[in-house]
């Protein structure tokens, strides 16, 4: 299939696209109700694709209407057997789909050079597969549904309009969250008002987002990419700070684009939950799998970890499951070993922690190490190891993480005037820093009130912030969003990085 | 109804504050920008009484190390170069200069960006407030960038120029120059074929002359040293000298040494030192005329 040229102007939260797109979708979305609404959800969201790569349209489509059809043949069949090869041919669907179109090329092609290592000699040309954007998504998506149905934990959806919707429904088509068809079906089911304070905290939610986008990820991403490009040009210090600012580069673009997703669909009534919940300050790796793209982690925890058997069958299939768990979560972010490195290193984290957490807290009673100390210090011991796995993730093969480590391990290489770009790395450290400030604001659960919640009785699932709830509160926060992102944006159209996978 | 009246007033009343923050921070941001020691801040607020002004690309600021001139020559120097200067934007950036600060004595033009359309324009759009020269280049440019900057005027300082004025703030920028020397990769590399110069750059360079020579201001027009020096500097030179009318001081094989550049196209200090002597053995600060503030 062949690539399309790269500067197809494409519909992202940041382009000029869209911002025609959404006013004319929101005015049509408001003026109409019931199954019009319906359609126009539907429509509006194929066009939002289409500007894509309209080809892939039809692929997306042919999934609805494989999982809608399963989904009714499971809920009627009684028999038992039967029920189980439906649930297999569902589950065969989804991953042949993601299988062919995002893995192919790399088991293939792995399988290819581990013959030729052991003198084989096979060799394999790669396909020109373009990947479908989202299909990472919407796949975990409808499978999710389906396991649901087969579980018995789902009613069916017998609405085919319905059904696609939830499952094309734009705001969260081409990067999550994964919102599951549990939370979105009932929503779809009656129409929603408009709803004046809604409207203003799915703004809030919005100018955040894009001031975690365009001006904190956009503008460390020119610094991290000449750092992993040429990491042989910079000093230990320079990579060293590349790898952090890489951290919070990935932070912010995806919790940014996750933000504005939950903020659209808020405004147009919808609740899709919480995606990111401060990751960084998680004092361990399962806190921080509970705060760090939880849709994912929480499908992963659900319909793989749990079916595995959890933890239960003693330490061996807990260690098993927990790195299987990990190695799959990592490839399902590319098909590249490198995030499977990345995936065995929070596995191998988790493993750790199991293990030594009972015995970390049996020495801080013993040592009488107030709370608020070991608390810091497991922020930090949690952050740098993550930070550490990013360079897996970061690099575009072993040997560039290998020379990005071995450049940080470089001690002699540490002097501040071989940085170029100064300016920026301030700028951006700066940014960073306001960034943690705010969050740590919130962090305290005294100030995590619901602030963006409609009512007190409201249950809230994004992430609460220090302004108070009043609608000249936000109207401030929102234009000061609106100065950050004029002074400090980057307006170069850069993707979003989830969109790859 | 309730709902969508009070949107409507909350959005008109979020659209005025948002308006009303971006004037008055862009005015105070700009009145910080033009104290600054920044080389642009510096002309544009003007006052500049230099007798050497030095215009060029990334070339014209790694060439002329504005402490060796003076040290050299005993007369006060003022860079102007910037990276990816086209010649267009020197222009504008000299008409600036020459509408704000009094007229130098001695102008070197480096000429190399002769064959270049730069990217300057988007840093410039920092100091397009103060220019209408430069505004026009910038909409010519980025016509949908420029149209968004009218709206937000915080956007026109949104830029690395902005960070370089808030960085030479108390500083001047004058000293700026590589320091380090070409890495060894570097240092075999084949020469090349230069690019030719433009019509519309050779255009501005053309009126950039008869402007300073209109100010009695002597120009000198320089080609810098190159490390392989490219294989058609001669025509290069001979273009630009039947173009402009001038002799061009042909330096692009002058300096051979690796250690005196940073990479092939840039030298470092001790080049530009090594430059600067070879120009003044050459008599390129020597005035045809008497100087009339000697």
């Amino acid at each position: 299939m062949p690539r399309r040229p790269s500067n197809h102007p494409r519909m992202r939260f940041n382009s000029l696209a869209f911002l025609v797109f959404l006013p004319l979708f929101a005015a049509g979305y408001w003026a109409t109700a019931g199954r019009v609404r319906l359609w126009l959800m539907l429509v509006a969201s194929i066009v939002f694709y289409a500007w894509w790569d309209w080809r892939f349209v039809f692929l997306l489509l042919f999934s609805c209407i494989v999982d809608y059809s399963l989904g009714i043949l499971l809920e009627n069949e009684q028999d038992d057997a039967k029920r189980k090869r439906l649930i297999i041919l569902s589950i065969a669907v989804n991953l042949g789909l993601l299988g062919f179109f995002k893995y192919f090329n790399f088991f293939a092609g792995s399988a290819a050079q581990l013959t030729r290592s052991l003198g084989l000699g096979v060799s394999y040309d790669a396909l020109k597969i373009v990947l479908p954007v989202g299909i990472s998504f919407y796949v975990f998506k409808t499978m999710s549904y389906t396991i649901d149905v087969y579980r018995r934990t789902e009613k069916a959806e017998r609405d085919l309009l319905r059904f696609s919707t939830f499952v094309v429904f734009f705001p969260e088509l081409v990067a999550g969250p994964i919102v599951r068809a549990s939370r979105m079906l009932p929503q779809l089911r009656h129409d929603h008002r408009f709803n004046f304070e809604r409207m203003v905290s799915g703004l809030t939610l919005i100018a955040s987002g894009y001031v975690r986008k365009v001006a904190i990820a956009d503008s460390i991403a020119p610094l991290v990419d000449i750092r992993f490009a040429h990491p042989e040009a910079h000093n230990a210090l320079s990579l060293l700070i590349g790898v952090y600012l890489y951290a919070f580069q990935i932070y912010c673009d995806f919790s940014g684009y996750s933000s504005i997703a939950i903020g659209l669909a808020r405004i147009f009534g919808f609740d899709f939950g919480i995606n990111f919940d401060r990751p960084y300050f998680s004092r361990g790796f399962s806190e921080f799998w509970t705060r760090w793209h939880i849709s994912l982690s929480s499908w992963l925890r659900d319909y793989l970890y749990i079916p595995l058997g959890g933890n239960r069958g003693g330490t061996l299939r807990t260690i098993r499951n927990l790195m299987l768990t990990m190695l799959l979560g990592g490839l399902w972010h590319g098909a590249s070993w490198t995030f499977v490195a990345w995936g065995a290193l929070h596995g191998a984290y988790l493993v750790v922690q199991r293990f030594i957490a009972p015995i970390y807290q049996r020495v801080i009673r013993a040592l009488r190490i107030p709370a608020f100390a070991s608390n810091a210090f497991l922020v930090l011991f949690v952050f740098h190891l993550t930070c550490f796995a990013w360079i897996f993730f970061r690099a575009s093969s072993f040997a560039n993480a290998w020379q990005v480590l071995t450049g940080i391990l470089d001690v002699h290489g540490m002097h501040i005037a071989d940085i170029d770009n100064r300016g920026r790395i301030l700028k951006c450290v700066a940014m960073v820093a306001v960034l943690i400030a705010f969050e740590a604001a919130t962090f305290l659960p005294k100030r995590r009130k619901a602030v963006l919640a409609t009512s007190p009785d409201e249950k809230v699932t994004v992430s609460a912030h220090p302004l108070e709830a009043s609608p000249a509160m936000r109207l401030a926060f929102i234009a000061a969003c609106v100065w950050v992102v004029l002074i400090f944006g980057s307006f170069s159209g850069n993707n979003f990085i989830y969109f790859q996978f | 109804m309730k709902d969508a009246r009070r949107a409507s007033i909350w959005f008109i009343a979020l659209i005025a504050v948002i308006v009303a923050g971006d004037r008055l921070l862009s005015w105070t941001l700009s009145r910080v920008l033009v104290r600054s020691q920044f080389r642009y801040s510096r002309l544009y607020r003007g006052g500049i009484d230099a007798q050497v002004l030095i215009l060029g690309d990334s070339r014209g600021v790694h060439s002329f190390y504005v402490p060796a001139i003076e040290e050299l020559t005993r007369l006060r120097a003022f860079n102007a170069s910037y990276n990816s200067m086209s010649m267009r934007i020197a222009e504008a950036v000299l008409m600036d200069y020459l509408d704000r600060n009094r007229a130098p004595q001695l102008a070197i033009i480096e000429v190399t960006s002769v064959a270049f359309e730069g990217e300057l324009t988007s840093e410039l759009r920092t100091y397009a407030e103060f220019s209408p020269r430069l505004s026009v280049l910038y909409d010519e440019a980025h016509p949908s960038a420029a149209i968004a900057g009218r709206a937000f005027h915080l956007l026109n300082l949104n830029s690395g120029f902005y960070l370089e004025a808030l960085h030479y703030m108390r500083r001047s920028d004058q000293d700026w120059i590589n320091h380090s020397a070409m890495p060894p990769e570097l240092r075999n590399v084949a020469p090349a074929q230069w690019q030719l110069p433009t019509p519309s750059n050779l255009a501005a360079l053309n009126r950039m002359i008869a402007a300073l020579r209109s100010r009695g201001v002597e120009v000198r027009l320089v080609l810098a040293p190159y490390r392989p020096a490219p294989s058609n500097m001669a025509d290069f030179a001979q273009i630009v000298g039947r173009s402009s009318g001038l002799p061009v001081w042909n330096y692009s094989g002058a300096v051979t040494d690796p250690e005196e550049f940073a990479d092939t196209v840039h030298l470092n200090e001790h080049g530009s030192r090594a430059l600067l002597a070879m120009m003044k053995r050459d008599g390129l600060f020597g005035m045809t005329e008497h100087p009339p503030r000697f």
